[in-house]
């Protein structure tokens, strides 16, 4: 697991660095990353159902945000 | 309280509520001298604008400021959403099809149109533009009166107008609602009728832009030809007679309702719809469509 | 959990177009003000145990699961959303396994039909802190015959620059497991359980067509932490489940969407999970988001998932070699999961509607690099949802 981490560590270091190094989109070219297909979540809800489905059916999870409320879904 | 005056080779009106004479002097100074820049600046029938420097100077990139820059960029995503059919570089076509000549132009005529029109043969590449053919005309119609709207209105609003409308020849933005909140309502000219208001609408927001050819169209032999012009076969778009939309600025709306003018009744329509704005097209027949609360 | 509002794109391209000469934000609110209600309905169905490895009604689990969720702007700045969970669960689960023939495990389902229903409620209130920047704060509730859970949580982001956005928080969550029949059964009567979360992201915006997220979440459980109605078989006898009454788990995960054109987009999604039970996993998804002519959206996609069995699983313990710890849960095992989906849409004004199905199937055969042993606990199962949005603007 550490040496996980630290990949990650390296790995998030390198998108911070290439995020501050690249030309900026400017605001009138982001039209397209607006789309209702570029969403990270394009229906929530939906999304939150399938979680649910595949969190009460296996071992693990993770979404990126926090862990929230369980159940007991078996 | 309301002004009239004249700007860009149209009627315009400033009306403001809810202020003193002073506040209301000074936003009309604000508006006269906001249109009077944006006419110095955009006019294609002053030699000393700067789209007339732009369109002369062949060759050589000119280094324009952010607001020119803004403008072409936004131009330049318009041309790419309507796949060429909205294009600012298309000035030599449309002074072809323009009423005043009251003739219909000759093959010949509108193929050395052509050979200066086309997006592709300018290049911008921000803050550089540049001009490939010599004799091409720019024409910023369909962008400047609504931009110029917009910046009218803000000005108005820095003068301390909270309720009013910039009305710059058909084309409104909105400063602020009634003082009871409730929206202005505003009349769409009806096409083909001198004067008469053919819908009342109410424009809570934003702004409202028409697009039609009820008034610039050639007619010769009593035949119709519009002024909307494909810059890609060099003749008239057979399109809605006028198409009004509201949005969240007036640009957006004339935007809108120029793209949907230059795709033709059927996909217009079917755009529109998918757009999601309140709009009103009124076809060649008369024949109103669109969503608009009258 | 909001209903985001889907402005068309054309729409968002224009005011995206138009936003440095008009001063306006450059897209459409995607935290509108106008409100917006949304309801979704999922029919979740396992495939019946097969054949000769099962004692018991072979029926599985079946889920009907409705929910209804509000969302809308509070004043300026502020976004509430409330969602409401009501799921009606009903069937068999698997309650142990012995050792059949050859040593292969026979499932032994849990005779009795369960049925039980769960009632949940989460709301949220996001605050535009200026600068592009929010926090979000939220509470939530989830109730069941046997299971109360109450969780709150806060988060924020943050744009560190033009193209990197940082977010970051946490959740704690109290659950209280209450086991029916637990006297008849001898089962615990009563158990508390806790989970601390904490997660950061960035992400960063690559060029006009793509965007990637990377983020890490990790989370530290403590109480009870075993499944009161499931046995293990150690050695001639059936034990109760029996776990660590503690675990941490950390996910790293990472998200990339990919503009193809202006009708198509690419989502990728993948995840590492490790825990302190020694399960580690691996998931990857695909999807494909296809706009076509009259308002219709396609979405087919593909889910990998491989994970591997916890310290302590077996199917069955031979009595010598069961530690302290000892779980038969097929959850704990080594397997690995295929799943395809589809989901079609379409808007027609101001309603969105949303119809789909997702077809899941696990087995041990499926797992990365080990998964030899035969988990017959291992499910496949079904599911079709659809839904409906209207939104009030």
């Amino acid at each position: 697991m550490r040496r996980d981490l630290r990949i990650f560590a390296v790995l998030s270091i390198g998108l911070l660095m290439a995020g501050c190094a690249t030309t900026p989109v400017q605001p009138w070219e982001r039209g397209r990353l607006a789309g209702w297909d570029m969403r990270w979540d394009s229906d929530p809800m939906q999304a939150a159902a399938n979680e649910h489905a595949h969190f009460s059916k296996e071992g693990t999870s993770g979404e990126i945000g926090a862990a929230g409320g369980g159940c007991g879904c078996n | 309280m309301r002004f009239e005056f004249s700007t860009m080779g149209c009627p315009c009106a400033l009306h403001v509520e809810a202020c003193d004479d002073a506040t209301a002097q000074r936003a009309y100074a604000a508006t006269l001298a906001e249109v009077d820049r944006l006419d110095r600046k955009y006019s294609h029938y002053r030699a000393d604008s700067l789209l007339s420097e732009l369109q002369n100077k062949v060759g050589a990139p000119i280094a324009v400021d952010d607001e020119t820059a803004n403008l072409l960029d936004f131009a330049a995503e318009l041309h790419r959403q309507s796949d060429g059919l909205f294009d600012i570089t298309a000035g030599k076509l449309t002074r072809l099809w323009d009423a005043q000549n009251h003739r219909v132009p000759s093959q010949k005529e509108i193929d050395a149109a052509l050979r200066v029109t086309g997006w592709h043969r300018v290049e911008w590449q921000r803050p550089n533009f540049r001009v490939t053919t010599a004799g091409m005309r720019l024409d910023f119609g369909g962008l400047v009166k609504e931009y110029a709207a917009d910046r009218c209105a803000q000005a108005c609003r820095d003068a301390g107008v909270t309720s009013g409308v910039v009305d710059l020849g058909g084309d409104l933005a909105l400063i602020g609602p009634h003082e009871d909140g409730e929206p202005w309502i505003v009349g769409i000219k009806a096409p083909r009728a001198e004067g008469k208001a053919s819908a009342r609408i109410e424009l809570p927001r934003g702004g409202l832009a028409t697009s039609g050819d009820y008034e610039r169209a050639l007619i010769v032999d009593g035949k119709r030809y519009s002024h909307i012009v494909d810059p890609r076969s060099g003749y008239p778009i057979e399109s809605f007679a006028s198409v009004s939309v509201v949005a969240e600025t007036c640009l957006v709306a004339g935007a809108a309702s120029t793209l949907a003018m230059l795709s033709g009744v059927e996909r217009g329509k079917s755009w529109l719809h998918e757009l999601g704005l309140p709009h009103l097209c009124i076809d060649a027949d008369g024949e109103r469509s669109g969503d608009i609360a009258i | 959990m909001s209903v985001n509002r889907r402005p068309s794109s054309s729409l968002t391209l224009l005011l995206a177009a138009s936003a440095a000469l008009t001063g306006q934000k450059a897209h459409a609110d995607e935290t509108t003000s106008a409100p917006t209600i949304g309801y979704r309905f999922n029919v979740y169905d396992e495939d019946a145990f097969s054949g000769a490895t099962v004692i018991g009604s072979p029926q599985r689990y079946h889920v009907d699961t409705q929910q209804l969720d509000f969302s809308s702007g509070v004043g300026d700045r502020n976004t509430l959303n409330v969602n409401a969970v009501h799921e009606v669960m009903s069937g068999s689960s698997p309650w142990y396994e012995i050792p059949g023939p050859n040593n292969k495990p026979i499932q032994v389902l849990s005779g009795a039909t369960i049925r039980d229903h769960r009632n949940a409620i989460d709301a949220s209130l996001t605050h535009d802190a200026g600068g592009n920047s929010t926090t979000t704060i939220d509470a939530s509730y989830s109730t069941e015959r046997d299971y109360h859970a109450t969780a709150i949580g806060a988060e924020h982001t943050l744009p560190l620059n033009a193209a990197l956005t940082l977010g970051f928080g946490g959740s704690l969550s109290h659950d209280i497991v209450a086991p029916t029949d637990a006297l008849i059964f001898d089962r615990i009567t009563h158990a508390e359980k806790n989970t601390l979360s904490a997660f950061g992201s960035l992400s960063w915006v690559m060029n006009k067509a793509s965007v990637i997220e990377s983020g890490i979440q990790i989370n530290y459980q403590s109480g009870y932490l075993s499944d009161p109605y499931k046995l293990a078989t150690v050695g001639d006898v059936q034990l109760p489940d029996t776990r660590p009454d503690r675990r941490t788990e950390v996910a790293w995960l990472v998200r990339y969407r990919y503009a193809v054109n202006a009708d198509a987009a690419l989502h990728l999604d993948s995840r590492v999970a490790a825990n302190s039970w020694g399960q580690k996993s691996f998931t990857v998804e695909a999807a494909w988001y296809q706009s076509l002519s009259g308002g219709w959206q396609l979405v087919p996609g593909v889910r990998y998932y491989t994970q591997d069995s916890a310290r302590f699983y077996a199917p069955f313990f031979v009595a010598e070699d069961a530690g302290d710890f000892y779980s038969s849960d097929y959850r704990l095992g080594g397997f690995g999961s295929l799943s395809a989906n589809i989901n079609l849409r379409k808007q027609f004004g101001r309603w969105e509607f949303t119809v789909g199905a997702e077809r899941y199937h696990a087995s041990a055969s499926y797992a990365l690099g080990g998964g030899d042993v035969f988990n017959p606990g291992a499910v496949s199962y079904t599911r079709i949802f659809a839904g409906l949005d209207y939104h009030f603007d």
